[in-house]
């Protein structure tokens, strides 16, 4: 079985699944199911090994190694939970797609489920591309398919302002990365990845255009992860858009950012490569400045979705320091597993808040903090999940994000980078203080004396929360358990 | 092409660029994009590329600048005419503008290839015909024509068939987003 049978597989079930929706009076959960299901199956293909090898004509384009594997699994897992999101969300979507909500019962549900499918297909292309035009077609298709996802609420000005903002950065962003990769491609005369890393490596004469190509590349990069100063687009695009989409922006579009990002810089780094010094320096200053700017302006937020924006900014700023550190023998890993393992933790942590913040949405409540009041005692489990949840997001030990940061940190060490050693320490103190706040708001009395509903779960959501709660807690102990998935 | 010509478009190019962003009225900076277009589409096929040459004529200009000046059309006009400019964002535009292009004047300014002309570098058409192996492109270059098209098409479909795909997806989607958006009523 061809690896690629699976992009193949999962686009002709959104195809498939588009078509139901519109010539089917079918109701729009079997959709979700369905997709559920398709994506359960491609999850089982990957994780059993039986994806095979690439067929010879794409070759060049297409690679499945253990790295592309990961993140092929990573981009099932994120569009399942985005899904199972949507289900708990879908209430708000069909009240702000429909013109009528009164009349009809679940408007532009169907395509709100089928899309995610067409995100991940360009998100396991992107895993595997590993030439300049095939990362540039599935980027295309991941921030195309974001844009729709973003302003789908179609009636909320909200989510239209943030899928306009999107829009026109994006698009800009675009512009500067396909204007570096053209830059590159005209001073060496290679599209493959592996072509350009000879180039540069056997380099002579003048290294200024391409250290402009690199730069342009990696602002263009730079933006689609949101690292500082390319963030400015986040806080008001996740406030924005619907929950389910925010979290799927946050883990799903950062997750496939990175993985082209290690290529890039890989290539970039080649040994005896013209420019690694500068793009080491680049990536440390990009990532300091990340840390410190999205821990600090997360301090002040209110709004629980702007502070999980700016805290998926600071998460950015330490994958890009991992990045940067490029001689971690001591860890057994590349500095490309290091990021890989970083974001298999900042996975579940994401979508167990985003979670409850959908369900809690679902019954009428804000997204500020403070509506987050009184959970802990109105649904202690679920209190319990997000208390855990946002421990392992500021880092304490014996949960899976300090497993991360840990050996981001560790790399930092073993480098000697200890400007930035410093800077990750700071980020993540300045975590806890926020990351706490919101805790003590959920263990803290409800203001006033009005009992809203209580919030609650679907089935699915209850699984899952369950099983993202257990990976949190056996990574936090064990981090060997993703650590051989990847370096297998 | 003699240099008057090149110097000509180059210039019409850029001016009618610069009119795009300057220009306060949307129905004007639409059309200063159709003429800016029309003089890069004059570059292009100086540099013997006809094909892009055309389709930037075709696509560019046509096509994609007439959606535009519909979408002004049913925008409100005057209410953008009548806009405040920020002064901060024009001058740190403007700041980031001046940077850029004084970064890309040094690096070209230092490019050895800078200083070939097309003239510099012949094609090789015998050499070129016998690496072919479509008898089409192969007969176009033996006769010392460039096929440009039908190479442009053999990229396409011979070698980024799978990239093609994929942007056939692209293109579902933007069609579904822009169903779902514009729509009056969605059941």
């Amino acid at each position: 079985m061809s690896p690629l049978s699976l992009e193949l597989g999962l686009g002709l079930l959104g195809l498939v699944l588009l078509l139901v929706e519109s010539f089917a009076s079918v109701p729009r959960k079997l959709i979700a199911y369905a997709a559920i299901g398709g994506l359960l199956a491609a999850l089982a293909v990957i994780v059993s090994g039986a994806a095979g090898s690439v067929p010879d004509s794409l070759k060049e384009f297409y690679v499945v190694d253990p790295l592309a594997l990961f993140y092929k699994g990573f981009a099932i897992i994120a569009t399942l939970a985005t899904i199972i999101l949507s289900l708990e969300y879908a209430p708000i979507i069909h009240q702000f797609v429909a013109t009528h909500p009164e009349r009809t019962k679940e408007a532009g549900l169907g395509e709100f489920y089928s899309l995610p499918l067409f995100v991940c297909v360009g998100m396991m292309v992107m895993a595997s591309a590993v030439d300049l035009i095939t990362i540039f077609v599935a980027l295309e298709l991941v921030t195309v398919s974001f844009y729709v996802l973003v302003a789908f609420m179609r009636r909320s000005a909200a989510s239209l302002e943030a899928g306009v903002k999107y829009l026109i950065l994006g698009a800009l962003s675009t512009g500067l990365l396909v204007y570096g990769m053209s830059w590159l491609y005209g001073m060496t005369g290679e599209l493959s990845l592996s072509g350009v890393a000879y180039k540069l490596a056997h380099w002579e004469g003048n290294s200024a255009p391409i250290l402009f190509a690199v730069g342009l590349m990696l602002a263009g990069l730079a933006f689609k992860v949101g690292a500082v100063p390319f963030h400015i687009w986040i806080p008001d695009v996740y406030q924005g858009a619907p929950t389910p989409v925010t979290a799927f922006l946050s883990v799903g579009s950062k997750a496939a950012g990175f993985v082209v990002l290690t290529r890039i810089v890989g290539t970039f780094l080649t040994p005896g490569s013209v420019v690694a010094g500068p793009v080491i320096q680049i990536l440390l200053i990009l990532g300091g400045a990340t840390i410190l700017l999205g821990n600090l302006a997360a301090i002040a937020q209110t709004n629980f979705k702007r502070l999980l924006g700016y805290s998926s900014i600071a998460h950015a700023g330490y994958l890009l320091v991992a990045l940067a550190c490029i001689h971690t023998g001591g860890l057994k890993m590349t500095s490309g597993e290091v990021a890989a393992f970083y974001l298999a933790t900042y996975l579940p942590m994401t979508f167990v808040c985003f979670l409850i913040l959908s369900a809690m949405r679902a019954k009428g409540y804000g997204e500020d903090i403070a509506s987050l009041k009184g959970l802990g005692r109105a649904n202690p489990t679920l209190g319990l999940a997000l208390a855990i949840a946002l421990a392992s997001l500021a880092g304490l030990p014996l949960t899976a994000g300090f497993m991360g940061k840990f050996f981001v940190i560790f790399a930092t060490v073993l480098e000697g980078y200890y400007t930035y050693l410093a800077i990750a320490v700071i980020g993540a103190a300045t975590g806890f203080f926020y990351y706490f706040k919101v805790i003590l708001a959920v263990y803290s009395k409800p203001d006033g004396p009005s009992e809203g509903p209580t919030p609650d779960l679907g089935l699915l959501s209850k699984v899952s929360l369950a099983v993202f709660v257990a990976a949190i807690l056996v990574v936090g102990v064990y981090p060997d358990l993703i650590r051989f998935a990847l370096v297998k | 092409m003699p240099a008057v010509l090149f110097y000509l478009f180059s210039a019409l190019t850029l001016v009618f660029g610069l009119m795009v962003v300057v220009l306060r009225n949307p129905v004007a900076s639409a059309l200063s994009l159709v003429m800016s277009f029309a003089g890069l589409a004059a570059l292009f096929i100086s540099l013997d590329a006809y094909f892009i040459g055309i389709i930037q004529i075709l696509v560019y200009a046509g096509a994609v600048m007439v959606l535009f000046l519909f979408i002004i059309m049913l925008l409100d006009i005057k209410a953008e005419a009548l806009k405040k400019v920020n002064a901060f964002s024009v001058v740190g535009g403007a700041l980031l503008a001046i940077v850029f292009i004084v970064q890309l004047g040094m690096i070209l300014g230092g490019l050895e290839a800078g200083k070939k002309t097309v003239a510099d570098v012949p094609i090789h058409f015998e050499a070129a015909a016998e690496t072919q192996k479509l008898p089409t492109i192969k007969d176009d270059l033996a006769k010392k024509s460039l096929p440009d098209t039908k190479l442009v098409g053999m990229a396409l479909f011979h070698r980024y068939p799978f990239q093609i795909q994929l942007m056939g997806a692209l293109l579902l989607v933007g069609t579904i987003g822009v169903v779902i958006l514009s729509k009056r009523e969605v059941n």
